[in-house]
């Protein structure tokens, strides 16, 4: 793999969008293929194969040639509400995962720099938020917070948009409550019953890490259905 | 949705290479039966033997960073190595798994 090959890799990834490598095995030439763009003279005979693979999301050599495939996909958004003391801690386990975090909380004294560093942080209400930024059914949302003012905008927000992992922190008492104010607001059950409330798989812990160890792992375990 | 959690291999092999080492990538590129990682898993190794990430669950990569010594040592560009079911002699290299990989070994260069 020649040098340059191996730059613009590491810059597509930090643009988060899928490409793919592709290798000849048996001259060990490398390309990087981005769908609509042209492939060289290497490659350009098995364009259809190529996209296949692709959109399969699929790594492998490609059937009957000589060429192997790597697909860099497109890392998932997820957005917590709460820059809680949980939520540092999430941040950290999350580092090692392909996801990409985004922080709203409209309260400036949780959010300081020093708390929270290369990560982005919107220090706005929700309900502002949501008007500005994109978000999709493979988009994932953790509420932090467990006050209706903050969390429940959010939270109307994701279940409206179909994401695909909506967490909410809270007692049993705090979710039921939260799951009334949601039906009043118009949902049904089936699209309430979405929320993961109480938050979090059954690890037993109670201090902020193993909360938030408990959120990562659901977190991920929903990423492999998707 | 397939998802990769592990793709910071490349700016570990870019650090390496800043420091002008010679770096070789290694990628499972074919995979039969059970086998410890799914293909597309990178390593890295330079001319040291210093590694990074992984091709199996430790099974076979002191025979891969062999093999990218010599690579580096033969100033070879690439090389294709296959790895099948072991032996039962517990040290010898191979997959205790009962699986079979090939994985593709390659320098990086300017």
């Amino acid at each position: 793999m020649k040098i340059e090959i191996l730059k613009e890799i590491i810059k597509k990834n930090s643009s988060k969008e899928q490409f793919a490598v592709l290798t000849n095995i048996t001259n060990g030439n490398s390309e990087i293929f981005e769908l609509g763009k042209p492939l060289s003279k290497e490659f350009e005979n098995y364009k259809k194969e190529i996209e296949n693979y692709y959109n399969l999301k699929k790594n492998g050599i490609i059937k009957e040639t000589q060429i192997f495939i790597h697909n860099h996909i497109k890392p998932i958004e997820v957005i917590i509400v709460g820059a809680v003391h949980i939520a540092q801690y999430l941040i950290d386990f999350i580092k090692n995962l392909n996801f990409v975090i985004t922080i709203i909380d409209p309260r400036k004294y949780f959010t300081s720099e020093q708390r929270f560093k290369n990560v982005k942080i919107i220090n706005e209400w929700p309900k502002e938020v949501f008007k500005k930024i994109e978000t999709s059914s493979s988009t994932a949302l953790i509420v932090l917070t467990h006050d209706p003012k903050i969390d429940d905008p959010a939270l109307q927000h994701a279940l409206k948009n179909n994401f695909f992992y909506i967490g909410a922190l809270g007692s049993k008492k705090t979710h039921t409550d939260r799951c009334q104010r949601l039906k009043e607001a118009g949902f049904n059950e089936e699209e309430i019953a979405t929320i993961h409330g109480p938050i979090g798989i059954k690890l037993g812990g109670k201090s902020a890490p193993e909360i938030a160890l408990s959120i990562v792992a659901q977190l991920v375990s929903e990423t492999h259905k998707l | 949705m397939k998802k990769s959690f592990d793709e910071t291999i490349f700016e570990e092999a870019n650090s390496w290479l800043k420091s002008n080492q010679k770096v070789i990538l290694a990628t499972v590129i074919q995979t039969w039966g059970s086998s410890p990682r799914q293909i597309g898993s990178r390593m890295i190794v330079n001319e040291k033997g210093d590694f990074s990430g992984s091709v199996s669950g430790g099974c076979v990569e002191s025979n891969v960073i062999k093999e990218c010594l010599e690579l580096i040592k033969n100033n070879n560009p690439f090389k294709k190595i296959e790895f099948k079911v072991s032996n039962e002699n517990a040290w010898d290299v191979g997959l205790s798994c009962g699986g079979e990989i090939i994985i593709y070994i390659e320098q990086i260069n300017s």
